[in-house]
């Protein structure tokens, strides 16, 4: 397998942590995997962008310029990655902050409410999670039990926090299995 | 007149320290690098710590101090000593290393990491020879050439409008919480040379105590630089430089002072 | 056997350095390499080591001249503004044979510029960088696992040689995160019977780069040529990629030699025949290897996150008859993959 996943959002939104998650995943799982965060003063405002790229071969470039799959929490990153979605890969949009969609008809698009849906299971800052899920319905690039396993290792001291973490992960998992193409597809 | 007996001769009353080599010293006449540096070799003989000291030289006519005496010692570049010996003792709190700087190199070049040495308070030793000139390079303007003052690069004298004001390293220094022991002396009399080896022990006596960063300013003579005769030169020394930089103690926290008393004592 | 662990690029170098017995280390902030600074805050007083946050570039080299001098490993790291301050305190430490280990994890210039990551340093690492006659071993790491294990060469090459040895990474692979492999820490250091560590039974050490005569000078500076001498011909090293039936060579280094690995497969499977050729050491740069491929390839192109540096040293190397062509990039922009497929096709096709 080979992916390259792009992750771009507003700072404070979980994008280095969802990033962090699938490079820790992946790592788990035996496979190449090299994640390159956005740095510096955008950390601290602006968008925030990270590249996870998970392979079976040495990964070459850091960066990514074509993503199989990519995840915009906000307006500005849809806008980079309708551009640059490779054909056939998978676009996730976080429906709750992005109004816009996409014309194109070579991608597999998730329009998925991120933030009402980690609001609805009172857990407002669990979008990240719930794109996440939303991701790992379309394509399995890590099992979604090891992502629960990392949560369980990183969070021992704090049980409550945990549950709402596997709550908002799931529910972006079943809400995009119920409710689009894009995961039928898989 | 009676012919003295053989043993009479015996008892030394002064000689070459062990911790100076067998090789005189380069320096102009009259030039105060002599007498300091005779000065350090005694104290550390005095101490017995030759095996433990490290000479940090500087650049300038202190360029090859590390030459003079029989003990290790190394360069540093213009102005770094403090850091490189704050290195020495921070990896061998053993040692005894002791920076050997003269004015261009402290107070100007290198102000910054003796201010910093002095910050972190590190347990290491400075003496500052302070001639008013840069010697070495031909009698430049130093930091503490003094207003008014003849150099090769103030040929009217040193102007405030145009040169600002001489540099005063031990009132400058002595406000910093690290130092321990900070203190001016003068080499233009026996009696000032005698009081500029007590001060200069007992900042020595401040770092084996591991108390802090000590430093002696040394109001030294440039005969050449100054353009004057070695003698006229002691004079002159007193008459402009003691003014303006007034001898004396300017930083002696409690345990230093516990140390001083224990010697007078003794 | 040592475990497997996700690391990043900055924390590697902290990390190598202390498998290496690196007993001092000296650092200011500046980004894009804090985190080694702060790691390296927690790790050194863990291990009982020597850990000082310096006023300034300038007094974190002349440090490491002191405890270089007292016999100890000793390590600073920096970026590019912050690696010409210390140029002075390089020069120094190569003129008395001192050896040290200094980081520069470059980013964007000159001036101030950016903390993006970039390889505008090259020629200042490479060619000496301070005043006077003298060469630093330069090591270009690709990837995380060869931050750590660089780091760790690096040392080991600066006490052989008694050299300052520079790690040049770029900021993008200070901040990358992949697999790493732990390495055993280094148990036996070498002995230094020059070092300052007090006259004990011995004739005192004198650690200095100077002389009052010229003539008196000579016997150290011809010491430092031979010894750079003896670099160049023992410590080249490379890697090449699929040169054996290789039309066209791409050569390149740090993270702009990972986009060109992408780049040269997304080649392949157009049909395009291209391997790559990749310094290791900058310094003493691979100038046979590469003029030995000039024989049977005459196709080249640099691939360099800089105006166009490394290639000046690539075109020294082969034979008059090589077509070398640069892309590149600058300024602390990274070099994508479709920027070099998009050089090799306007070459090849």
């Amino acid at each position: 397998m080979h992916e390259e996943i792009a992750i771009g959002g507003f700072g404070g939104q979980g994008v280095l942590f969802l990033g962090r998650l699938l490079t820790e995943a992946a790592f788990r799982e035996e496979r190449e995997v090299v994640y390159m965060p956005s740095y510096g003063a955008e950390k601290r405002g602006g968008t925030v962008w990270c590249n996870v790229t998970i392979s079976d071969e040495r990964i070459g470039a850091l960066f990514i310029a074509r993503p199989t799959i990519a995840v915009a929490m906000n307006s500005a990153s849809l806008t980079r990655f309708e551009q640059t979605t490779r054909s056939g890969g998978v676009l996730v949009v976080n429906q709750s902050l992005v109004p816009e969609t996409v014309a194109r008809e070579d991608i597999s698009i998730v329009y998925i409410p991120a933030n009402d849906l980690a609001a609805e299971l009172g857990d407002s800052g669990g979008s990240n999670l719930v794109a996440l899920g939303a991701l790992l319905a379309c394509r399995a690039v890590v099992s979604v039990s090891r992502i629960n396993k990392i949560m369980e290792d990183m969070l021992t001291k704090n049980p409550e926090r945990l549950e709402i973490n596997k709550r908002s992960l799931n529910r972006g998992y079943s809400w995009t299995q119920q409710n689009t193409q894009a995961a039928r597809q898989v | 007149m009676a012919q003295l007996e053989y043993n009479e001769l015996e008892t030394i009353l002064y000689q070459k320290p062990e911790a100076l080599e067998e090789h005189p010293f380069h320096f102009c006449p009259g030039c105060g690098h002599g007498i300091a540096l005779r000065l350090v070799a005694e104290i550390i003989d005095e101490l017995e710590i030759r095996e433990r000291a490290i000479c940090v030289a500087s650049i300038g006519c202190s360029v090859n101090s590390y030459e003079y005496f029989n003990f290790d010692g190394l360069e540093s570049a213009h102005g770094r000593a403090p850091a490189v010996a704050t290195a020495i003792k921070r990896c061998h709190p053993h040692l005894i290393p002791f920076t050997y700087q003269g004015d261009g190199d402290l107070a100007a070049i290198g102000t910054a990491e003796i201010v910093h040495a002095c910050a972190r308070g590190e347990n290491i030793t400075t003496i500052f020879i302070n001639n008013a000139i840069y010697g070495m390079t031909g009698g430049q303007m130093a930091p503490t050439t003094l207003t008014g003052m003849y150099s090769t690069s103030t040929p009217a004298g040193r102007k405030p409008s145009l040169a600002g004001y001489p540099i005063r390293v031990c009132e400058m220094l002595s406000t910093l919480e690290g130092t321990a022991y900070i203190s001016r002396v003068a080499l233009h009399s026996p009696a000032a040379v005698r009081k500029a080896k007590q001060a200069i022990k007992l900042a020595f006596r401040t770092q084996l105590a591991g108390l802090g960063m000590s430093l002696v300013e040394v109001l030294s003579p440039c005969p050449t630089n100054w353009r004057v005769e070695p003698v006229k030169a002691l004079e002159w020394l007193a008459e402009n430089m003691l003014p303006y930089y007034p001898l004396g103690e300017y930083k002696v926290i409690d345990a230093v002072a516990a140390l001083k008393k224990e010697d007078h004592h003794a | 056997m040592f475990e497997k662990t996700l690391m990043a690029g900055n924390i590697a170098i902290a990390e190598g350095a202390i498998s290496a017995g690196c007993h001092a280390y000296f650092g200011y902030p500046i980004t894009p390499q804090n985190e080694i600074l702060e790691h390296m805050s927690k790790r050194m007083p863990e291990e009982g080591r020597v850990f000082v946050q310096t006023e300034s570039e300038i007094a974190a080299i002349n440090m490491v001249h002191g405890a270089a001098a007292s016999g100890c490993r000793a390590m600073t790291t920096t970026s590019s503004p912050g690696f010409s301050l210390k140029q002075e305190g390089i020069s120094y430490l190569a003129g008395a044979n001192l050896p040290a280990v200094i980081v520069n994890v470059m980013r964007g210039g000159p001036g101030l510029g950016n903390i993006g990551g970039a390889q505008g340093d090259y020629f200042q690492a490479t060619k000496g960088g301070g005043h006077g006659d003298y060469r630093v071993i330069v090591l270009a790491p690709a990837t995380v696992q060869e931050m750590m294990d660089f780091t760790m060469l690096a040392f080991e090459l600066a006490d052989k040689y008694r050299n300052p040895t520079i790690v040049l990474p770029d900021g993008f692979l200070g901040q990358a995160i992949e697999p790493v492999t732990m390495r055993a820490p280094v148990t036996k250091l070498p002995e230094k019977p020059w070092a300052i560590t007090g006259a004990v039974g011995r004739a005192k050490n004198i650690i200095n780069s100077f002389a009052m005569e010229p003539i008196n000078d000579q016997p150290r500076i011809e010491l430092i040529r031979q010894k750079l001498e003896r670099i160049r011909q023992d410590e080249v090293r490379f890697e090449s990629i699929n040169l054996d039936d290789a039309a066209l060579v791409i050569v390149a280094y740090g993270s702009a030699f990972r986009s060109a690995m992408t780049a040269m497969q997304m080649a392949r499977e157009e049909g395009l025949k291209v391997g790559i050729f990749r310094p290791i050491t900058l310094f003493p740069f691979p100038i046979k290897p590469l003029s030995d491929l000039s024989r049977k390839v005459k196709r080249f192109l640099v691939a360099e996150m800089s105006f166009g540096q490394l290639i000046e040293d690539v075109r020294l190397s082969l034979g008059a008859d090589a077509q070398v062509e640069l892309v590149n990039q600058f300024g602390g922009v990274p070099m994508s993959a479709d920027e070099i497929l998009e050089a090799i096709e306007k070459i090849m096709k």
